[in-house]
């Protein structure tokens, strides 16, 4: 599991979005977790992912669809923000 | 024939969410109007209906919902709580029937002052049909669901569409009405630029909307969503429904000659088309919600038009437009205002045309007064949605 900082405050800052967005508690959504399991149809995840580019000035449009949990997204919100800042 | 019966009412109108408690605010003639969107350059007045959302959605089931599709999703599942036990009716053998004019108008609106950040759902949650879809999944409605987008003639032609699957069995049960909710700064600005909305002075905006009268100027906006169940009057009565009361007849026509000023004659083919299929005559009909947006031409054709039907016997027609009350509902006028008339019917109750001091010579009618709302005679109400387009659309209730 990965441990920078980075990824982890990435990682914290989505669980706040998801709670500001959708009303989900963090301790309800474990990190690796399907969030599609918990409820988050397709057309959730891409307004998720529109507010997520808005949030930290990033672009998913090419990312791989099948994101499924948090960690995985904060793991791509990551590298994005990391490419963006290179 | 089958007689088809109206065993469910639900609203999320602008006089709230309760079908009776609505009613008996537009008895009282309490209007809806209030001033909106101060910053616009012209004064501006609407029709609000309170509504919370949370109440039947998760925040996790509101992206891509606009407003026009969550009043619709409220109003249709109060009326099927409100039909009770409707019994085990096959999925596909359910239809939703559902009206809309503009379809998510928040949502466009949200786009073109996005600044190119056009959000992603914005097309599912504008497309005019989303309303009707959204009930479907909420109820898992299988059979026909459909989408009547007839300006202001939608959720009328909608129960009517209804009515007739019900009559030749292609559904057991009918959901039928319809939602509008355009009330955002774009649109209006729209409608003013039309020349259709009522002027009034600040502080007036509560009877701006003067059906009928001499110095009445137009219409206001509302939103809102009313649906009604549909069914057989026999399944209702074997399965021990309330009945609120008969569809009877119903009317659809078209002008065909103007795409905004109304025609008497294309009024007249509807209304008579209603009596036709109900097998009555206009002296049984008590009364009419009419049409009545208190535009200077709107309400003489529509004086003209039941003046052609009703001849000699006009007078015993009582008449009230309570657009003056709720606004303009629009897509969803038909259907709210065809649930006025199956409560004025089963309370004896006719609801006010209020604000009207003078009634214009050019549309003299027997208007329901503030002081005379009882109707103990009553059997027989029809309700008029007379549509940009030219499409007409009369319903015809009866007391089962």
């Amino acid at each position: 599991m990965p441990t920078d900082t980075t990824h982890m405050s990435s990682l914290k800052e989505l669980q706040e979005l998801v709670h500001e967005k959708f009303g989900i508690e963090a301790s309800v959504l474990d990190a690796h977790a399907s969030m599609r399991e918990k409820g988050f149809d397709s057309l959730a995840l891409v307004e998720f992912l529109f507010v997520i580019e808005d949030r930290f000035g990033i672009s998913m449009s090419d990312e791989d669809s099948n994101i499924d949990t948090l960690a995985q997204l904060s793991a791509v919100v990551d590298r994005l923000i990391a490419a963006k800042a290179a | 024939m089958n007689a088809v019966a109206v065993t469910g009412l639900g609203v999320v109108s602008p006089h709230g969410d309760d079908p009776q408690a609505m009613f008996a605010a537009l008895l009282r003639s309490e209007s809806a109007l209030r001033p909106v969107f101060p910053e616009l350059p012209k004064p501006a007045a609407a029709a609000l209906a309170a509504f919370d959302e949370s109440r039947w959605f998760t925040k996790l089931q509101l992206p891509g919902v606009d407003r026009v599709s969550q009043l619709a999703v409220a109003a249709a599942d109060l009326a099927l709580r409100d039909a009770g036990a409707t019994g085990d009716v096959d999925p596909q053998r359910i239809g939703v029937f559902a009206g809309c004019g503009m379809g998510g108008a928040a949502a466009l609106e949200a786009a073109y002052r996005s600044g190119g950040r056009v959000p992603p759902l914005t097309i599912p949650a504008f497309m005019p049909n989303a309303p009707a879809a959204q009930v479907a999944m909420r109820h898992g409605v299988q059979g026909l669901v459909l989408t009547y987008s007839v300006a202001c003639a939608s959720s009328a032609a909608a129960i009517a569409e209804a009515a007739k699957a019900v009559q030749r069995g292609d559904v057991d049960l009918a959901i039928a009405g319809g939602s509008e909710a355009l009330i955002v700064p774009g649109v209006l600005l729209a409608w003013q630029a039309m020349q259709t909305l009522a002027g009034f002075k600040p502080g007036e905006e509560a009877t701006a909307i003067r059906p009928f009268a001499s110095d009445r100027s137009g219409f206001a906006l509302g939103e809102g969503a009313a649906f009604l169940i549909l069914e057989s009057a026999q399944r209702a009565r074997r399965r021990g429904a309330r009945t609120y009361g008969l569809l009877s007849g119903w009317g659809l026509s078209c002008d065909a000659t103007h795409l905004t000023k109304p025609d008497a004659a294309g009024q007249a083919r509807a209304l008579r088309a209603a009596l036709r299929q109900a097998d009555l005559q206009p002296r049984d009909v008590g009364y009419c919600n009419a049409h009545g947006t208190a535009t200077r031409i709107g309400d003489v054709v529509e004086h003209d038009a039941l003046a052609e039907v009703w001849g000699d016997g006009l007078d015993g027609l009582r008449v009230s437009s309570t657009k003056a009350l709720h606004g303009h509902l629009l897509g969803a006028g038909g259907a709210l205002e065809a649930v006025i008339t199956l409560l004025a019917l089963q309370q004896r109750q006719l609801p006010p045309n209020a604000h009207t001091d003078t009634i214009d010579p050019a549309c003299q009618l027997n208007l329901v007064r503030d002081d005379a709302t009882s109707a103990p005679g009553l059997e027989a109400a029809i309700s008029n949605s007379f549509a940009f387009g030219g499409t007409n659309a009369v319903l015809l209730f009866s007391r089962g």
